[in-house]
């Protein structure tokens, strides 16, 4: 049936490139084709009407291009086949793989007929097929309500999308919002945070596109084609925010006290209370963990707001893209008894010290130790659980304390010149600009002395400092009326919670991981979430902003662009599939799901890769498009050419290895004639079976080549394994079967691990004969 | 004074040598030291001498073998404070161990070691460490009540109804001796009392 479809070959000279080297003469006479003609060239337009008045002429139902690379002109290609389906088009790469590599003209010429003769039996396995084409819903879903994740959902609104913001706490704002003073290093002056943050939380109040769920979470998630289904939880308020006017006079007349998380619990508030003065939802709400429930705050409010009961609400949320903006906490001080936190009041942490100093504080701005006193010298210690391998400790660099240090140090000295501020580092991290900034807090006469404290012990009325002045070699005991803590920044508990929820990758550190931490820094590893601010890694509230809206910026390449698939993935039999879930459980790019008591697989993150046919014992999956025939015919189109005596390597490549090898020949390196590039979705593809089938049908060795960074790679180096096992065990040299690492750039090593392992056959077959 | 670094020096050698020592429980920790001196903060022996861990790691960095010689190593006594506390996965007090091995290969400190020459010989006669007799002024100095307290430790132990300690067997003294003199414990023994009492 297919050995009478009726194939086109279309050899292209390239200006010399390819016919210079290679007989094509020789190539037509080679070849049983019902149409084969050669052309100066192909990809030029006028190669559009030579394919398709050939097509229509012969009545060719498949094409092979031999020509340059598909990874240069495959999709000109796809095109000029038209109207054949473009996937009934493949190129033999009889330029980067061939005539750019080889040099002796009859070899040459014997290995493009291969190639060709290998395209042509892998063309008639092909079928006819379109691209799937996804659009995902518009709205997004942005979790955490801090400076991240409102800059991320007011980028959004301002382009049009609808945008849920969903923060567990009362209010959104985040840690910006109690940070008192922030800074640019530019400007080499202190700014009032709020009232940077504050014209932010009126836009994104006032944005229509914007809606803001506070006290609540994502509980579940679900996803389908690009849509997420996120199950979300909200938990009762107490307090109505339509009737509510934050009057106050509920908490005036509540008679519980409870430290006030919001000052790092430095003071109090009430059972019902407002988190801050600029908080939104503009509304007091009530903390039912601690209410006694005794009906005055009820029976004052004029409004008629409070409603002492409530149950969460669960509502479902459909929406195409997830921003992930959940932020993170600071490093417990429990875990580092020696400092004397939670030992003594006036050892605390550098956002304490923000808290007291900041003008809506716990001591309206004014810096005074418990006992009421301004402080004479505060020392300040860095690296707190960061750069520390310690057990519990860090080993990242949080990136912010030492800036945030000078910051609080300058603030100090700004009204209390009379106090001494002493800063203990490791190192002063102060990049770019912010180097001008710790000049200018030098200049504040704000001390420095390097060396990290190993203990801080209480003496009389004061502390000691116990540190080595590393610069001078010499043990000092440092008297303090104040210690301060600069604390590592760590992934919240709603990031790591959220990370679970949404099967999101995270770094060994607990942040979210990017896909790509150099070229991807916002995408995750699941296709449409991306994440934004602390979430991801300590950083700043610009590079926060930054991030945030890099992340909007990606979810509109979605929104508008759509996205286009190939549709090689994989497919279930539902006849057959017992809904075991075993492929869910595979499936390393998170693709498949249970929907409806099917198995669900998402076109977006399937990559066909074929790992899930294996575990499926009701042979119940496939993978569109014949991968595995066309494995089969494209070994049998080459090992068909095979003449006595001649050597055959099959090397197997997906598009990196398989970039990686144009390269080869793009910069004019050689490797022998025996290796035989065939190109694969993903080299797990090649299974067991097709070696072996290689290896007794003539091939004289196989070489399978992964990026280390697929996914993928450390199962198809596992099996690689067990299939030299196997090889071995059939009374096969397993030495015939290798695996390498390709990367593109390293195409030099390629070349050479190529040659080498030539060499490595020769000598195997000296030996075999 | 300058100090010079030709091109054929390698500095890192010498740490090298420390990594590869068997007592090196953590692999690179001494490479990774940026002289923080968490670990100088916490020592006694720092507070009370001239001894500096971080200046001992800073030394060997530096490939300054010199540091052998140094009489300041011969303070640590391995309080382990150094190995707990260090950020970057250091010890310093592993350091100083292969330090003072490396002194007494090269004949350096065994005026040290001769101190210590009565630990050793407890070994032979009971089996066990014991506190040399040479100290016994010291600790008695140092620890008020300490020589009472020794004098009378049998009465103190009668009285609390504790049996006397348990000591090793004469079967196991000898078995002790054996492996001690098998495993040229004993000829090193020698060695360092020789060179001490020519």
């Amino acid at each position: 049936m297919r050995d009478d479809l009726k194939v086109g070959v279309f050899l292209c000279e390239c200006g010399g490139n390819i016919a210079d080297i290679i007989d094509l003469d020789e190539v037509r006479k080679s070849l049983d084709v019902e149409f084969i003609g050669q052309f100066e060239n192909l990809c030029s337009l006028n190669g559009r009407k030579i394919i398709r008045d050939a097509i229509f002429d012969h009545d060719l139902d498949r094409v092979v291009v031999a020509a340059c690379s598909p990874i240069s002109h495959e999709k000109t290609f796809q095109d000029y086949v038209k109207p054949l389906n473009p996937y009934l088009m493949d190129m033999a790469n009889i330029r980067e793989q061939c005539s750019w590599v080889h040099d002796d003209r009859k070899r040459a010429t014997h290995k493009a007929i291969t190639l060709i003769n290998a395209s042509i039996e892998k063309v008639k396995q092909s079928d006819a097929v379109d691209p799937i084409y996804c659009q995902t819903p518009k709205e997004v879903a942005v979790i955490g309500g801090g400076i991240a994740g409102m800059n991320a959902a007011l980028s959004l609104a301002k382009q049009g999308t609808k945008v849920t913001i969903i923060e567990q706490s009362p209010s959104i704002g985040g840690h910006m919002a109690k940070i008192g003073k922030v800074f640019s290093p530019v400007k080499i002056a202190e700014e009032c945070g709020m009232c940077l943050l504050n014209p932010i939380l009126n836009e994104l109040v006032w944005n229509e596109n914007i809606e803001v769920l506070t006290n609540s979470k994502v509980i579940e998630a679900e996803r389908r084609a690009g849509t997420y289904n996120l199950i979300v939880e909200q938990s009762p308020r107490y307090v109505d925010t339509e009737k509510c006017i934050a009057c106050g006079k509920c908490a005036e007349v509540c008679e519980v006290e409870v430290p006030n998380d919001w000052n790092d619990n430095l003071s109090m508030r009430k059972a019902i209370y407002r988190p801050f003065g600029q908080s939104y939802p503009e509304s007091y709400v009530i903390d039912m963990d601690n209410c006694s429930k005794c009906g005055d705050c009820f029976r004052t409010c004029n409004m008629k707001a409070i409603r002492l009961k409530g149950k969460p609400e669960k509502t479902l949320l459909q929406v195409g893209s997830i921003i992930v903006a959940t932020g993170h906490k600071l490093f417990d001080m429990e875990k580092r008894p020696e400092y004397g936190y939670t030992r003594y009041a006036d050892v605390i942490t550098q956002s304490e010290l923000g808290r007291i100093t900041g003008v809506n504080g716990p001591t309206k701005g004014k810096l005074l130790k418990s006992n009421g006193e301004v402080p004479k010298r505060v020392v300040m210690i860095q690296c707190v659980g960061s750069r520390d391998e310690k057990p519990d400790g860090h080993r990242y660099c949080s990136k912010i304390c030492c800036t945030v240090a000078l910051k609080n140090a300058n603030i100090i000295k700004h009204k209390y010149p009379d106090t001494d501020v002493l800063i203990c580092y490791t190192d002063v991290r102060t990049p770019g600009m912010f180097e001008k900034y710790y000049k200018h807090t030098q200049e504040n006469e704000v001390r420095f002395l390097r060396g990290r404290p190993g203990e801080v012990v209480k003496k009389g009325d004061n502390f000691i400092v116990r540190t080595e002045d590393t610069i001078k070699g010499e043990f000092v005991e440092i008297e303090a009326d104040m210690v301060v803590l600069s604390t590592a920044m760590e992934p919240s508990l709603g990031t790591r919670e959220i990370a679970e929820i949404l099967n999101i990758g995270t770094t060994e550190d607990g942040f979210i991981k990017e896909s790509h931490p150099k070229i991807k820094p916002v995408a995750t590893d699941v296709q449409g979430i991306f994440v934004c601010g602390t979430a991801q890694d300590p950083k700043d509230i610009t590079d926060s902003i930054m991030q945030a809206t890099a992340a909007a910026s990606k979810v509109s390449e979605y929104n508008y662009g759509g996205v286009e698939i190939e549709p090689f993935i994989a497919e279930i039999d539902n006849e057959k599939c017992t809904v075991c879930g075993d492929c869910i459980s595979r499936c390393k790019y998170k693709s498949m799901s249970i929907q409806d008591d099917e198995i669900y697989i998402d076109p977006m993150s399937c990559t066909g890769c074929g790992k899930c046919l294996v575990g499926c014992k009701e042979r119940a999956i496939t993978v569109n498009g014949n991968v595995d025939e066309k494995i089969v015919a494209t070994i049998n189109g080459v090992l068909s050419k095979k003449r006595e005596g001649e050597r055959m390597i099959l090397v197997f490549l997906d598009n990196i290895g398989y970039t990686a090898a144009d390269n080869i020949g793009v910069n004019r390196l050689s490797y022998p004639e025996s290796i035989h590039i065939i190109k694969v979705i993903s080299v797990n593809r090649v299974s067991p079976r097709h070696i072996r089938y290689a290896l007794e049908n003539g091939a004289d060795g196989i070489f399978i080549g992964e990026f280390p960074g697929d996914l993928m790679y450390d199962e198809v180096e596992r099996k690689i394994e067990k299939v030299k096992e196997c090889i071995a065990e059939m009374g096969q040299n397993s030495e015939r079967v290798t695996f390498s690492k390709v990367y593109i750039p390293y195409f030099t090593g390629l070349a050479r691990k190529l040659t080498d392992f030539d060499k490595k056959i020769v000598e195997l077959n000296e030996a075999e004969l | 004074m300058t100090s010079q670094q030709k091109i054929t020096d390698s500095p890192i050698d010498f740490a090298e040598d420390i990594i590869e020592d068997v007592k090196n429980s953590k692999d690179d920790g001494v490479l990774k030291c940026v002289q923080c001196g968490m670990c100088t903060s916490t020592c006694p022996a720092a507070r009370h001498s001239d001894y500096n861990p971080r200046d001992i790691i800073e030394r060997v960095l530096d490939g300054d073998v010199t540091i052998m010689e140094d009489e300041n190593i011969w303070n640590c006594f391995y309080c382990y404070t150094c190995h707990s506390v260090c950020p970057v996965g250091n010890s310093v007090c592993e350091v100083n161990q292969i330090l003072k091995q490396f002194a007494i290969t090269n004949g350096i400190g065994y005026d040290k070691l001769y101190e210590y020459m009565g630990f050793a010989d407890s070994y032979f006669t009971a089996a066990i460490g014991a506190i040399p007799e040479i100290f016994f002024e010291d600790i008695d100095r140092d620890v008020p009540g300490w020589w009472d307290f020794r004098q009378n430790l049998d009465e103190i132990r009668d009285e609390l109804e504790l049996d006397p300690p348990l000591m090793p067997s004469k079967e196991v003294i000898n078995e002790v001796s054996k492996i001690l003199t098998i495993t040229g414990f004993k000829d090193k023994i020698d060695k360092i009392r020789e060179s001490q009492e020519e």
